[in-house]
């Protein structure tokens, strides 16, 4: 092997290589909020006594989970101004990846509320809770509990996904390195240091997770 | 009127005949025990009081209300009636304290401060009034169990049903958990106890009503029903059990 590596022929990129990495952090920041959130109404829904709303749901979380996040971004940015719906490509990326989200978070909330216990539905119901009070207080904060694992794996295969933005020129992490490596050709170089940065954002945000997960829920710190 | 009216109540889970023909009047203050075999309907009637379970013919009127499955219908009687169940059902993720105040909150409307007055108040009851900020995974079973009744009584009911609140609990603290009831049984408050617990159901309860394949097959006074057993079921089940 005699491949000169040149590693500091990146050091004139830092400012592109930083932008990207700071959209892809704020992409996924947004997302992770949105998206949840979407995922919590939609489980909510899946939950519900709506019948019209629960097939609703079910049909939006089929299609997404059954279709290529690239063709969904891809429909977004590129089909629906045939509609008249116009966004700019951050726009778009970012709603295809809340879509996205949302659909997946609401399969793994849902599996969480099917998980709560019979007598914590009884203890409400004869405490007087409506159903409302009763989802929002006594089912939710355990069901997230019981799926924050799924649910953080999940938000970081979202992060990850982001990369297919660059798809559409959205200036994320991976269109900086597309960028550079058109520039010099180092491909080893720059799809390696990415590669890396992709690798600490997945750590650092589960670590953040945890974090979150230590605030959130004091009753798992409690100890007998 | 009698706090609680059971009008030739019957359920059916499928072609399960459950309960058949239910009558019984409850007073307030009285403390009654249901007692029977296994599968005997002593839940299902419970459950039938405040409108956990459906029933298919027949009335119930508690505290002049009479019980249906209709939502609304639930929330007011959950001001009336209170449960205690076998597993306890505290909210695991809220502190002792926060597992008391929320229906107070929500259901009564009362303030924060007044609801964690509340608590305190019923925590003192139960004697765990230095756990308000614990969560129920640090408790013992009995401990739980005790937070569970005041998390009921916050709710300032009039009956109290309870279904085998001692059966999941390890021997040695079911002791504190009958004192409690013993407690609010004195201070007059009317309990309807699904219960194992015969000496209990003799000793303290005014009334003993033996239940037998989804009917009353007797009933009385406490400590008669025990002495003198009229049918040779109720017979045979004291003996199996005492
Ligand atoms: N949810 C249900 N679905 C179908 N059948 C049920 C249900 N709950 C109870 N049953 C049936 O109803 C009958 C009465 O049950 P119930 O739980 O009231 O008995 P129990 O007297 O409380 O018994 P135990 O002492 O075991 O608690 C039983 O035959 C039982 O199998
Ligand atoms: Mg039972």
């Amino acid at each position: 092997m005699d491949y000169n590596f040149q590693f500091s022929e990146l050091w004139p990129y830092t400012n592109l290589i930083v932008d990207g990495l700071l959209w892809t952090i704020a992409l996924t920041l947004i997302t992770t909020i949105l998206g949840c959130l979407l995922g919590t109404l939609g489980a909510a829904a899946r939950a519900g006594r709506n019948k019209l709303l629960k097939h609703l749901v079910g049909a939006y979380v089929e299609l997404i989970r059954n279709t290529p996040f690239i063709v969904q971004l891809f429909f977004i940015f590129f089909g629906l101004p045939s509609i008249g719906i116009k966004l700019t490509a951050w726009e778009a990326g970012l709603l295809a990846m809340v879509i996205n989200l949302g659909a997946y978070s609401t399969e793994i909330i849902r599996a969480g509320i099917e998980a709560t216990p019979k007598g914590q539905l009884e203890a409400a119901r004869t405490l007087g809770l409506s159903r409302v009070q009763t989802f929002i207080r006594v089912v939710l904060p355990p069901a997230l509990q019981t799926i924050y694992p799924a649910l953080t794996s999940q938000c970081i295969i979202v992060m990850l996904g982001s990369a297919v933005l660059s798809q559409i020129s959205v200036q994320e992490l991976t269109f900086a390195a597309n960028f550079i490596q058109s520039r010099n050709f180092l491909s080893f170089e720059v799809y390696l240091v990415v590669a890396l940065l992709y690798l600490a954002l997945a750590v650092l945000m589960r670590q953040l997770f945890k974090v979150v997960h230590y605030y959130a829920f004091p009753n798992l710190r409690a100890r007998k | 009127m009698p706090l609680v009216n059971i009008d030739n109540v019957h359920k059916y889970y499928g072609d399960n005949h459950v309960l058949k023909g239910i009558d019984l009047r409850i007073d307030a203050g009285e403390v009654v025990s249901i007692i029977g075999r296994s599968g005997s309907g002593k839940s299902t009637l419970l459950r039938c009081i405040n409108g956990l379970e459906t029933y298919s013919e027949g009335g119930i009127i508690v505290d002049q209300m009479e019980v249906t499955d209709d939502d609304s219908q639930i929330r007011k009687l959950s001001k009336s009636v209170g449960m205690v169940f076998q597993h306890f059902n505290l909210f695991p993720h809220l502190t002792v304290g926060q597992n008391i105040t929320l229906a107070p909150k929500l259901v009564r409307k009362l303030s924060a401060e007044e609801a964690a007055e509340t608590a305190r108040e019923v925590l003192q009851k139960v004697g765990l009034q230095d756990k308000f900020d614990s969560f129920p995974g640090e408790l013992s079973g009995g401990q739980q169990q005790r937070v569970a009744i005041a998390r009921s009584l916050a709710m300032r009911p009039k009956v109290l049903l309870c279904d085998e609140i001692t059966s999941a609990l390890d021997p040695e603290l079911v002791g504190e958990v009958l004192k409690v009831l013993e407690t609010l049984a004195t201070e007059g408050m009317t309990l309807i106890l699904v219960t194992h617990e015969m000496n209990f159901a003799r000793d303290i309860g005014d009334r003993v009503i033996f239940m037998h394949q989804g009917k009353v097959w007797e009933s009385g006074e406490a400590k008669a029903v025990f002495a003198n057993p009229q049918t040779p079921e109720l017979q045979t089940f004291i003996n199996a059990v005492l």
